[in-house]
Parts: C-alpha cells; structure tokens; sequence
C-alpha cells in the first residue's frame, strides 16, 4: 500500500536531518578546538545529501519516483583555518599566532534553522500519512 | 447495486493514487535539501483518468512490481509513476534543488483531505450497499 511507503520515506528525512543537526552541534560544540587527534585543528563537517530511491533494487521502477534521502558523506570544509593571534598559547607559531578551526558560527545557525525546517516539514508528511492510513482503517 | 458497487472500485482507485501522491509529495520534502534533487508532483488529473478509463492497454495499474500479473479483461499493467512529472518553471537554488518547501506542505495537506474525502465516500457507499442488502441501516437498531 502506497500511503505506508510514506512512513519510511518521511522516516528517512527526519533521520538525515538529525544527522545534519548533529553535524552542526558538533561544529558549533568545536568551534574553538585547536587540536584535534590528527595533531590539526578541528575543520568543519558538512553532510552530503542524497536522493535514492527504494524501490529501485526491489523492481526496476522508474526513476522518477519517491525516493527517500540518505547522507551520502560527511565531507570536511576546505575553507581556510582561522588565524588567531595568542603569543602566549603553547601552539602559536613564530610570529604568535595560532590556527583555529574554520568553523563559521553564522553558518552554522543557518544551517541548524534549516535543517529544523526540514525536519518539521518531514514531520509533518508523516503525520499525514498516520492520519490518512487510521483513517482508512475506519472504512 | 451495480452503481454503488461501481462507485467503491472508482473510490479506491481515488484512494491508491492519493496515497500514492502522498508519498511523492513526502520524497520531495525527505529531499528538500539534496543537491540536484528536483521536486516531482503526480499529475493526478491524468492518472486517474488512465486508471478509471475502460480496459485498454494505456489503463494504469498501480502496480508495486512490474512483474505483477496482469487483471482479466487485458491492459497490461503500467505504473503510476508513468504520470509523475518534474515541477517545472520552479526557482532553483544554487546547489540545483527545486523544492519548495511551502508548496509542497500545502500541497500534502490538501491531497490528505481529498484522500479524507474518498475515505469517507467509499465508507458511505459501503453503509449503502449493507442497507441494500440487510435492508435497514448498519447502524440502526433494527435488524
């Protein structure tokens, strides 16, 4: 039945956005973190969305269909890292300054703001469907 | 009784592509931000038309595998997914997404109450058909 293949679909979303908040906590959570295993600063983390579809494997079916969404990568920014000048820090270089993730906090609130969006919206699909799917049940 | 037996297969071709569009419109807000993603709609006005016309071949099936075995009376089954389109004349984002948030939240909430209203049609033409077979009605008090 078509309306419960929406429940995992709307599911798929509302996973992939969590995902992507939780990229954004963990960007905005190392916002100032010099070091990091590797030796290098923190770098920013961005998701990669993509669209697949579930049926595809299953049937052969036409590409232009529903499709559920998956994180496809977490890909590290190539933006340069900050420069922070602090003499006094035992990481700093010869002329005092020291490299600071390139973590942009207005970015990052962007980010989060649509990536709740996103998820309401996701929500919201799968209320429907819940809704319509008991309400067929009445029949 | 032939009519309102009649009305029940219309109303549940109504409720199959209704929930069928419901989860394409669910697809396009699962990838309102999956660069490249453009949004689809299904044209419901052709997809039932196709779905409710007489047995022929262009006749949709909502099949959920092409290998499903054909119904008696012939057509050979085809997809829903045949009258999906790509949204078009829609703004694109840089990453080349179309979705549009707004449009597709209202277009889910209106499909649910279309999908509402079949429901509650096709209920109705069941109480009709048990009062034409029980001769009272299935709620009444009498049997």
């Amino acid at each position: 039945m078509s309306l419960l293949s929406v429940l995992p679909i709307a599911g798929s979303g509302m996973a992939a956005q969590a995902e992507r908040l939780s990229t954004v906590a963990s960007n905005l959570a190392n916002a100032n973190s010099s070091l990091t295993s590797t030796g290098q600063p923190y770098r920013a983390r961005e998701v990669v969305f993509a669209a697949v579809s579930p049926d595809v494997e299953a049937s052969g079916a036409a590409a232009l269909g529903a499709a559920g969404v998956r994180v496809a990568a977490v890909v590290e920014s190539d933006a340069p890292l900050r420069r922070v000048y602090d003499p006094g820090s035992s990481f700093a270089d010869q002329s005092g300054y020291v490299q600071a993730p390139n973590v942009d906090p207005v970015q990052e609130m962007v980010n989060m703001i649509s990536a709740q969006q996103d998820y309401q919206a996701n929500l919201e699909a799968f209320n429907v469907a819940k809704t319509l799917a008991l309400k067929t049940l009445s029949i | 009784m032939l009519g309102a037996a009649g009305g029940l297969e219309f109303f549940r071709q109504v409720l199959e592509l209704r929930g069928y569009r419901q989860q394409i419109l669910s697809a396009d807000l699962a990838n309102a931000s999956t660069p490249g993603f453009k949004a689809v709609d299904l044209d419901f006005r052709e997809a039932l038309a196709a779905a409710a016309a007489p047995d022929t071949a262009d006749r949709i099936w909502l099949v959920d595998d092409p290998r499903q075995l054909p119904r008696p009376g012939g057509g050979t089954p085809k997809s829903a997914a045949e009258a999906v389109k790509y949204l078009i004349d829609r703004p694109v984002t840089l990453d080349g997404n179309s979705v549009d948030l707004d449009r597709e939240k209202v277009a889910a909430a209106d499909n649910g109450v279309q999908y509402e209203a079949a429901a509650t049609f096709a209920s109705q033409t069941i109480k009709m058909l048990a009062t034409a077979i029980g001769g009272s009605s299935p709620s009444g008090a009498g049997a």
